[in-house]
């Protein structure tokens, strides 16, 4: 049986256990920050294909330094509205904000 | 059944779909300064009139577009995507924008039905 009401919220735990393992504890360093949103994606799509579901996945991070400037996302999809779905993760801590982005698709 | 490009054009073609970005990108936040009470509807703009022209397109694939705006201020901002898919039918494609107050990052994703 599900353990989750629906996928996404599946995806979301997958998600935020995957942020909190690669950058947790960090604080936002310029140098590494490419490293880190590249584990974070790498990290995501692991986890989230070992659940072993029907669905191509599409996974996006975002990581900002805060500093007070302003940052808005949007998404617009065209797919399968009875199969298809997303889910939005958004993590923070002292130095930095991070948004992750996954987007399932049926195969 | 509906009707799609037959043949060659199954597969997204990156460089068109660039270039439609960012003339929707320019159309909608061309000639502005960055503005927090305008930056929701413009991110919805893009992102909506994106869509709309890829989909005219008439090819048989869903499509995800994904538009950050960002204020210039110093702040740090790195972006990334990993995707598990198709490599022989789907495809996906950045365009970084920007002008003097902001920065415009738009990734649109297309999968193969």
């Amino acid at each position: 049986m599900d353990d989750y009401q629906t996928e996404e919220e599946e995806s979301a735990f997958v998600v935020e256990e995957s942020v909190e393992a690669t950058i947790g504890r960090n604080t936002y360093q310029h140098n590494r920050v490419n490293q880190w949103s590249t584990s974070v994606v790498e990290q995501c799509l692991g986890q989230l294909g070992k659940l072993g579901k029907p669905f191509k996945y599409i996974v996006n991070c975002i990581i900002m330094q805060k500093n007070g400037a302003g940052l808005q996302t949007a998404s617009a999809c065209f797919w399968d509205n009875s199969t298809d779905g997303s889910c939005a993760v958004r993590w923070e801590n002292k130095s930095m904000y991070c948004i992750v982005n996954v987007f399932g698709l049926a195969i | 059944m509906e009707e799609y490009n037959s043949g060659d054009e199954v597969v997204f073609n990156a460089d068109e779909a660039s270039v439609l970005v960012k003339e929707c990108i320019e159309g909608v936040i061309g000639g502005t300064d960055y503005n927090q009470s305008k930056v929701n509807q413009w991110t919805a703009s893009v992102v909506e009139h994106s869509l709309a022209h890829l989909v005219k397109q008439g090819r048989p694939l869903k499509y995800i577009v994904n538009c950050t705006i960002m204020q210039k201020s110093g702040a740090g901002l790195h972006t990334a995507n990993s995707c598990y898919w198709d490599t022989a039918t789907d495809g996906s494609c950045t365009v970084r924008w920007e002008n003097r107050t902001m920065y415009c990052v738009v990734s649109v994703f297309a999968v193969a039905l």
